[in-house]
């Protein structure tokens, strides 16, 4: 009598036990499926990213050249640039239209307003803005147009 | 279960991080980046990044550094102070709380945080792929009760129930463990992009007590840019008699310039400023070229730093305590990368603060470590061990073959073929090391054991598999399997992951310090043997071929083959290699002469001169203790550094 009442007590005790750890266990392996398909997607995330990053190094070189060749008008220079660009466009790498557009901070930062015809559009690019295998990498600095009696209000910040 | 996600709501930027797997992980958003800025226009309803980008353009809806105003009265001095310099519209609100006004609309503290915590919400939820309805949100230390419950509403607002709010300075303690190493008394030194804190933590009960708290609310990392900024342009003014300032474009450039400038003079010691056509002068386009060294940028921000130590210093007296009290201190915010920061706390504390863990992401995963906390995950967690050292075989030559390299998660298992070093030898023995060393003799022997009744055949036939196997209680089962027989030999190591911290350490050191010198040793060896093995393949061949080898060509071989053998542990690598490298040129000899005999009798057999053996088969030490009968030379190899 007396063993089989310390069964039926010992029995939800070891059950509960067996079950946490199923419910671990399968935590675990859930957190590991996951991790594996994130992996997966890392994987080509890091690749992308890595080209990104160097390419993100290069550009700072790539504008200076760019305003070299507005500057100063050399063959040479030019069919260095004509060649790059046309290596940038095979490799995925693309320019941002900005120019006339409509300001939008999602491919664009604003560094200055200056007055212009039309309201909120894009006056002038400062820094050309690159998309990399259709993501964007670096965001174009432009000067953003506004009507002339607005620019009086206008007020510059500095973060 | 969901997971509950810990949240650093900064003044400048925020972070979320979460617990995954045991260990607290920072989200990346989805621009890619680990912190976002806490910049929102309500207007449009953009946030973060793409918020920053459009501030020139809307300054006057553009919404930062709204912590500052959160849970605070209009007429709140530092409110009344913000007013001045921030671009958008403060108000009075309800019962006299401020508010931010945009185009007509009001806006309460609240909604706009909750804008950045709904963003924060959704670039979890695409990480985790799953909902999001928990969080813990951390505040500064000296947030009133008011503040704190402004801060829990914003997260209810974007839909999450706060778990808790957490002490800013808790947070980072709590990343780095230091509840669990009892510390009892923690400095948080905080210098963020635009306020500075000092904590002084004390742990009571398993529960950090904020003793005091202190700071200057307007000093952070864009003083220190503004600093380098002003610097250069004045120097500029001085030469060329521009003043970029006034030139926004050639400004938002010196900005990034600056700012780039200080993070690499955090681990360099000089940087170039390079900005061609920075602006037009009067003959054309100036260009910017400047130099800057660690030690002028700590000149030019000196007062900055020191500016610090005058709140640590009230802070301890607040807390009634001194500095050497003081048993950990924890860097928080970017700025504490700068070295000279860093040099400062550690010089006024007498002590080597804590600065391992990203101190951008310090907070957040201090956040998610308490979420950890709350959800028991962090308590239920199964802790699984590694493996503190490298586990290997003995090989040919006294080398160590590693089968699980260190560091590796156990329960784990690994296996590789081995195969014999002699002729007719038929048994293997297998030693199991443990260490960092190529030479198994300088490595510690777990144990060893024989695996014997392999078929005779010649060597480099026989396979044997030997597997590792670690169980989850760190116990190491090796058993080694001859192929062919199915013969199986097993042993079973306690413990051998139950070094000592000291003892792992001292072993890791000896092999950092003997890295070179074991190296080469190891070449050695593995010239040696591969001089071994190409005797072993000369006196081979020369037997197979027989008389069909030119009796000159054959005495060339075996002088080769001697001067090979006269090679002992005395030699050079060089002049093993050189020496074998002869033997090798002269043993084509055999078989292109046999070559010429095949092609007079038209097609013979094809048999290629030189065998080489199959890269991956390692060969096995030879032992003899079992196989007295041994007769072949290279059999001594293995002994030597049998120790």
């Amino acid at each position: 009598m007396t063993k089989k009442i310390d069964n039926n007590n010992k029995q939800p005790i070891s059950v509960s036990k067996d079950e946490d750890w199923k419910s671990k266990y399968l935590r675990a392996l859930a957190d590991y499926r996951n991790l594996e398909k994130r992996t997966i997607e890392e994987k080509y995330e890091i690749k992308t990213r890595a080209a990104a990053n160097f390419i993100l190094k290069l550009l700072p070189v790539v504008d200076i050249l760019e305003k070299v060749e507005k500057n100063v008008h050399d063959e040479g220079l030019e069919l260095a640039l004509k060649q790059l660009r046309e290596m940038f466009k095979i490799e995925g790498l693309e320019k941002i239209e900005v120019v006339g557009k409509r300001f939008d901070p999602y491919v664009m930062e604003c560094i200055e307003v200056v007055e212009a015809e039309s309201e909120g559009q894009v006056a002038e690019e400062l820094r050309r803005g690159y998309a990399y295998k259709g993501k964007i990498i670096r965001v174009a600095q432009v000067k953003v147009g506004r009507k002339k009696e607005e620019i009086k209000n206008k007020e510059t910040v500095n973060t | 279960m969901a997971k509950v996600i810990g949240i650093d709501l900064g003044t400048t930027n925020s972070a979320v991080a979460v617990m995954e797997g045991g260990s607290p992980k920072i989200i990346y958003s989805s621009e890619g980046r680990n912190v976002i800025p806490s910049i929102v226009d309500p207007i449009k309803h953009i946030i973060g990044d793409v918020a920053k980008r459009q501030m020139v353009v809307n300054p006057k809806s553009t919404v930062f550094s709204v912590k500052r105003l959160m849970g605070r009265k209009y007429n709140d001095k530092s409110v009344q102070k913000d007013t001045e310099w921030l671009p958008y519209t403060i108000k009075s609100g309800r019962e006299g709380m401020a508010v931010i006004e945009i185009g007509g609309k009001t806006f309460t503290p609240q909604e706009i945080s909750a804008m950045i915590l709904q963003k924060i919400k959704a670039d979890a939820e695409a990480y985790l792929g799953g909902k999001i309805t928990e969080a813990v949100i951390t505040v500064p230390a000296y947030f009133d009760d008011s503040q704190r419950q402004a801060t829990k509403q914003a997260g209810e607002i974007a839909g999450l129930t706060v778990k808790r709010i957490l002490n800013e300075p808790t947070a980072a303690s709590l990343a780095y463990g230091l509840d669990k190493k009892h510390a009892h008394t923690v400095a948080v030194y905080d210098l963020g992009g635009g306020t500075f804190d000092i904590s002084i933590l004390e742990l009571g009960e398993g529960v950090y007590e904020v003793k005091s708290t202190n700071g200057d609310t307007h000093l952070g990392g864009d003083d220190f840019d503004r600093r380098i900024m002003d610097y250069f342009a004045d120097d500029f003014k001085k030469e060329h008699g521009v003043d970029l300032r006034k030139d926004p474009q050639a400004l938002q450039r010196l900005k990034d310039s600056a700012e780039k400038a200080k993070i690499e003079l955090s681990s360099s010691l000089e940087t170039e400023i390079n900005l061609p056509f920075i602006t037009q002068g009067k003959d054309g386009p100036l260009h910017m070229v400047f130099k800057l060294t660690r030690a002028k940028l700590e000149n030019i921000v000196s007062d900055l730093i020191e500016s610090t130590i005058k709140p640590v210093e009230a802070a301890l007296k607040d807390a009634k305590m001194t500095k050497d009290k003081i048993d950990e201190i924890v860097m928080v915010g970017g700025m504490t990368r700068m070295p000279r920061v860093f040099q400062l706390v550690k010089e006024f504390f007498g002590k080597e603060p804590n600065r391992t863990v990203n101190p951008d992401e310090v907070v957040a995963i201090g956040a998610a470590v308490q979420a950890g906390v709350l959800t028991g995950e962090v308590k239920d967690v199964v802790l699984l061990d590694v493996t503190p050292l490298t586990l290997g075989v003995e090989t040919l030559g006294g080398v160590m073959t590693p089968l699980i390299k260190r560091n590796t998660t156990v329960p784990t298992s690994k296996s590789e073929i081995f195969s014999t070093a002699a002729d007719n030898q038929t048994s293997v023995e297998i030693n199991i090391l443990q260490g960092e060393r190529p030479m198994a003799g300088d490595n510690k022997s777990l144990g060893r054991f024989i695996l014997d009744g392999i078929p005779p055949a010649p060597r480099g036939v026989p396979q044997v598999e030997v597997s590792f196997d670690i169980d989850a209680n760190g116990i190491l089962n090796v058993s080694a399997k001859d192929k062919a027989t199915g013969k199986t030999q097993s042993i079973k190591i306690m413990g051998s992951t139950g070094l000592s911290k000291d003892e792992i350490d001292k072993m890791t050191k000896e092999a950092d310090e003997h890295a070179a010198d074991d190296t080469s040793k190891k070449e050695k060896i593995e010239a040696k043997n591969k001089a071994d093995n190409l005797i072993y393949v000369a006196e081979k061949s020369l037997k197979d071929a027989g008389d069909k080898v030119p009796a000159d060509i054959k005495k060339e071989v075996e002088e080769k083959i001697a001067a090979v053998k006269t090679l002992t542990d005395a030699s050079t690598k060089d002049e093993i290699e050189e020496k074998t490298k002869d033997l090798s040129e002269t043993l084509q000899k055999i078989g292109q002469s046999m070559y010429q005999q095949q092609q007079q009798q038209k097609q013979g057999e094809d048999e290629p001169p030189v065998e080489e053996k199959p890269e991956k088969e390692k060969e096995e030490k030879n032992n003899d203790k079992k196989n007295k009968g041994s007769k072949k030379e290279n059999v001594q190899e293995g002994e030597v550094v049998d120790s």
